[in-house]
């Protein structure tokens, strides 16, 4: 269970990073429930950045239905993690 | 024959740009520019293009303002054009479809896009008895994905290898997104117009 915890956890900070570097900011600077549209960082280039690095992170190109829920923090979490397709 | 009759232009402003139906006569150098840079046109899978200044009249010369706009985007400050919006209405659906172009790479990533369709959503919807919006943006198009879902647009849905790619890659994808006029009454920000 506390490593599930551990490993959510991790995915969550390596999708703040992502989003961090999308942005040109730290991460510290992003907040928990950045999404489209909130976070004015996030722009539609900072978004093109982030896809991009998140293809680059997981190995693939991301499906088009899963490009397209992109909205929050949480959803690059999502992707990210070992369990997603 | 007599050409169609001409709608009524559009003339709008918002925070930082003007917007107007163009004329031929605004058919510029720059304008030609965009239409043969590749970072440009790649993302709308649109050809190529080396128009001659003529031939680019023309295509603005075929611009209604009834069935279809060409609005350009004019900068307030320096009053250079960045971009233009092409607009197609289904005048018995009373549905506009939206394709846009920002021409000027160093205003990419500055909220050209959304500031500008706001002006338009609220023109088409509340002036021009247009009561849905659509835009197809290709799948990869991710700035372009990005704007309608910023801007509260819906996925309605993806339309799967629906075009041929004119760079001669694979089939393209493309998204769906649809907004109506109440559900735009209710995001615009600020009071109805």
């Amino acid at each position: 269970m506390a490593q599930l915890a551990s490993r959510a956890g991790a995915v969550n900070m390596q999708a703040k990073q992502l989003l961090a570097e999308a942005v040109h900011c730290e991460a510290a600077a992003i907040p928990d429930d950045a999404r489209i549209g909130r976070f004015e960082r996030w722009d539609s280039l900072a978004h093109l950045r982030l896809v991009l690095a998140i293809e680059r992170q997981i190995g693939r190109q991301l499906d088009p239905d899963e490009a397209v829920t992109i909205e929050q923090l949480s959803d690059v979490a999502a992707l990210l993690s070992p369990a997603a397709p | 024959m007599s050409p169609p009759p001409k709608g009524r232009p559009v003339f709008l402003e918002t925070k930082r740009f003007s917007l107007r139906s163009l004329k031929p006569s605004d058919a510029s150098e720059r304008w030609m520019n965009w239409l043969k840079d590749p970072e440009v046109m790649g993302p709308l899978n649109a050809p190529i293009r080396k128009w001659t200044a003529h031939e680019l009249m023309a295509h603005i010369a075929s611009a209604d303002n009834n069935e279809r706009y060409l609005v350009g985007i004019f900068d307030l400050t320096s009053k250079i054009q960045i971009g233009f919006f092409m607009i197609d209405v289904d005048l018995f659906h009373r549905r506009m479809n939206f394709n846009v172009v920002i021409g000027e790479k160093s205003w990419w990533g500055k909220g050209v896009v959304n500031e500008v369709r706001a002006a338009l959503l609220d023109e088409f919807f509340e002036q021009r008895g247009v009561e849905k919006a659509s835009g197809m943006p290709f799948a990869r198009n991710f700035p372009a994905v990005f704007n309608y879902k910023a801007q509260g647009w819906r996925h309605e849905g993806t339309l799967r290898s629906h075009a041929v790619s004119v760079a001669n890659g694979p089939r393209l994808d493309q998204f769906q997104f649809g907004l109506t006029k109440d559900e735009w009454r209710s995001l615009r920000p600020g009071p109805a117009p």
